[in-house]
């Protein structure tokens, strides 16, 4: 039972990471656009059917990482250009039914091309067998997955707090106004955001598909989770992100062991417990 | 300011529409546009009235469908009893949902209603021996209305069951124009243009926003009631995040300019709906592509399509209406 137990909780630690890899994602673009974006889980499952597509074709799983980014990236560069800039200076109700209606043609899109049945791949051979921690035993791919998740986030928070990009996009963020006037190309900005956001989201679908393989609901219950770790989180707050998605992931993962047709209600408990106990989530600003 | 027309007038051309209806096309999908019209409406309540973005409407009309379906499967409950039960069931489920949500404005309200409209599809999904979980709730009956001295109505009958529907959808309307003609109307718009200048006014804008908030809700739920009766099954799609999406398609697609614009939505929203279907299983791509093409090049939605037409026909002159 013990060692059960263990395991659950290290699997729900990897796939909490990759909630907060997917809520940070999603975190950018609401920060830039102040906009929730309702295609994120479409992204999301367009990187993992990307990189179950590389690797089927026999690339190797770095390429197919990489491609399950970028693949993303530039969608969500071309919805941004074409629609999401368009419609900036109006009421964001149109934004939003937008990207209700890029989500609607990405996920047809998904099945026209890959079918309703679920599809699976094997991680590659160095990744597959387990660690043997004594107590119980790591999945050597289970391991990759948090480590990956988490060396992107790393990566992302540097690229944020670090960097002159990262201080522009903040600026972006906090008075798109005040930004512009200081010279900073904000529409340019943007456009990397969103591309940034969307990649991230298909890095996680990339990095689940040798774990959880890719199915046709995978978006529709990503871009849910996703949407409750922020409001568990807080708005806003990137280390919310980061503990709420762990959060959530340990108590699916958990939870599964006891009650395993609960655990997907449960995260919607932990939710409403924490709006009634801390309105603003665990790290957001009043 | 201008006045607005009577609620008797406006209702009456509401059923006159609803009275041409059923000769204009197969019943049905007259039945169905009635039905997605009431739905519209509260939703359009929320949106252009109170200024309140909900993405989670679909979530009260699938608690009023269950509720509903499953009264009239497992019970012998009268017709009416069912509708209020589930009128009451979701307003109920919608004075939780905005308890928790009102206070949040802007983007965060509309990201908690899409959060608790996913936790009620999940509870609906995972409670399969109440909600028929992902096979939908099936074999829901429609009861016979008994009018002591008159007889039975047999509800089976499409034409008496439309009539029903219609009598509801005229009641719908009549009630959410005259509570938006009336002061907590007023409250409502002017919290939408203003919200701390309202508060400091004296009024309790929590308030009257709750109570847009469960009017809606109910109204929803009678409409999820009329549909799980209509196919006598209460499918799990109904209650998801696409239905929502859908339900804000429709206001913005009617206009928002008019309380006839949801209705005008919805009609447009059952036509595409079934002339994509017939095309193609895929047809949600379609559907996708034409909320795409309206919000960037038709952001007015119908009446806009009517205002320009006019004037097209008379001349560059003709009069703007509202924005």
């Amino acid at each position: 039972m013990i060692s059960l137990l263990a395991a659950q909780l290290l699997n729900g630690l990897a796939i909490g990471m990759i909630y907060a890899l997917t809520a940070f994602g999603l975190s950018i673009i609401k920060g830039l656009l102040n906009v929730p974006n309702f295609a994120h889980g479409a992204f999301y499952a367009l990187g993992a059917y990307v990189c179950y597509a590389a690797m089927h074709a026999g690339m190797p799983f770095a390429l197919a990482l990489a491609l399950s980014f970028i693949a993303p990236a530039v969608v969500g560069t071309v919805v941004e250009k074409l629609g999401v800039a368009r419609l900036m200076n109006g009421p964001y109700l149109y934004q939003l039914l937008f990207l209700f209606g890029t989500a609607l043609i990405l996920e047809q899109l998904i099945i026209i091309v890959w079918g309703t049945v679920g599809l699976s791949v094997t991680p590659p051979e160095w990744l597959q067998g387990a660690f043997d921690l004594g107590f119980t035993y790591l999945p050597k791919y289970l391991a990759f997955n948090g480590l990956m998740a988490a060396l992107t986030i790393a990566a992302v928070w540097l690229l944020i707090e670090r960097t002159r990009l990262g201080s522009q996009i903040r600026a972006g963020i906090d008075k798109r106004e005040m930004a512009q006037c200081l010279g900073i190309d904000v529409s340019r900005l943007i456009t990397a955001g969103f591309a940034l956001g969307t990649g991230l989201a298909g890095l996680s679908g990339g990095l689940v598909v040798p774990l959880l393989g890719a199915n046709s609901t995978m978006g529709a219950e990503m871009l849910s989770i996703a949407f409750v770790v922020l409001v568990i989180g807080g708005l806003g707050s990137l280390y919310g992100a980061l503990a709420a998605g762990i959060l959530v992931g340990v108590i699916q993962s958990v939870s599964s062991v006891f009650a395993p047709s609960a655990s997907t209600v449960l995260i919607y408990v932990a939710m409403v417990a924490t709006l009634m106990i801390r309105p603003q989530g665990l790290f957001g600003e009043r | 300011m201008q006045r607005k027309p009577s609620t008797y007038l406006m209702s009456a051309v509401a059923a006159v529409l609803a009275l041409i209806a059923p000769f204009c096309m197969p019943i049905n999908i007259a039945t169905e546009i009635v039905i997605f019209s009431i739905f519209a409406l509260a939703t359009y309540l929320l949106i252009s009235v109170a200024g309140l973005y909900s993405f989670g409407q679909a979530a009260f009309f699938g608690v009023g469908g269950y509720i509903a379906g499953y009264l009239y499967i497992n019970t012998d409950v009268p017709l009416f009893v069912g509708l209020l039960l589930a009128a009451l069931g979701s307003a109920v489920a919608a004075l939780v949902v905005g308890m928790m949500s009102i206070k949040r404005i802007g983007i965060y309200f509309m990201m908690l209603t899409f959060a608790f409209n996913q936790m009620i599809f999940y509870l609906a999904y995972s409670w399969h021996s109440v909600t028929g979980g992902e096979d939908g709730l099936g074999g829901i009956r429609r009861p016979d209305i008994t009018i002591p001295g008159v007889g039975k109505i047999d509800l089976s009958n499409h034409v008496n069951f439309y009539v029903l529907c219609a009598v509801l959808f005229v009641v719908v309307f009549a009630g959410l124009y005259q509570m938006m003609r009336s002061p907590l109307g007023l409250v409502l718009s002017a919290a939408k243009q203003n919200m701390r200048r309202t508060d400091s006014l004296g009024f309790s804008v929590y308030r009257a926003q709750l109570l847009a908030f469960v009017v809606a809700g109910a109204a929803s739920g009678v409409a999820g009631a009329l549909f799980a009766m209509l196919y006598r099954i209460m499918p799990i799609d109904a209650i998801s995040w696409h239905s929502s999406g859908t339900a804000v398609f429709m206001v913005i697609i009617g206009g928002m300019s008019s309380i006839f614009g949801p209705v005008i939505g919805a009609a447009i929203f059952i036509w595409l709906q079934g002339f994509f279907s017939l095309m193609w299983a895929r047809w949600p791509l379609l559907f996708g592509v034409f909320i795409i093409l309206v919000v960037l090049f038709l952001k007015g939605g119908a009446i806009e399509l009517f205002d320009r037409v006019r004037r097209l026909v008379t001349g560059a002159r003709g009069e703007r209406s509202a924005p």
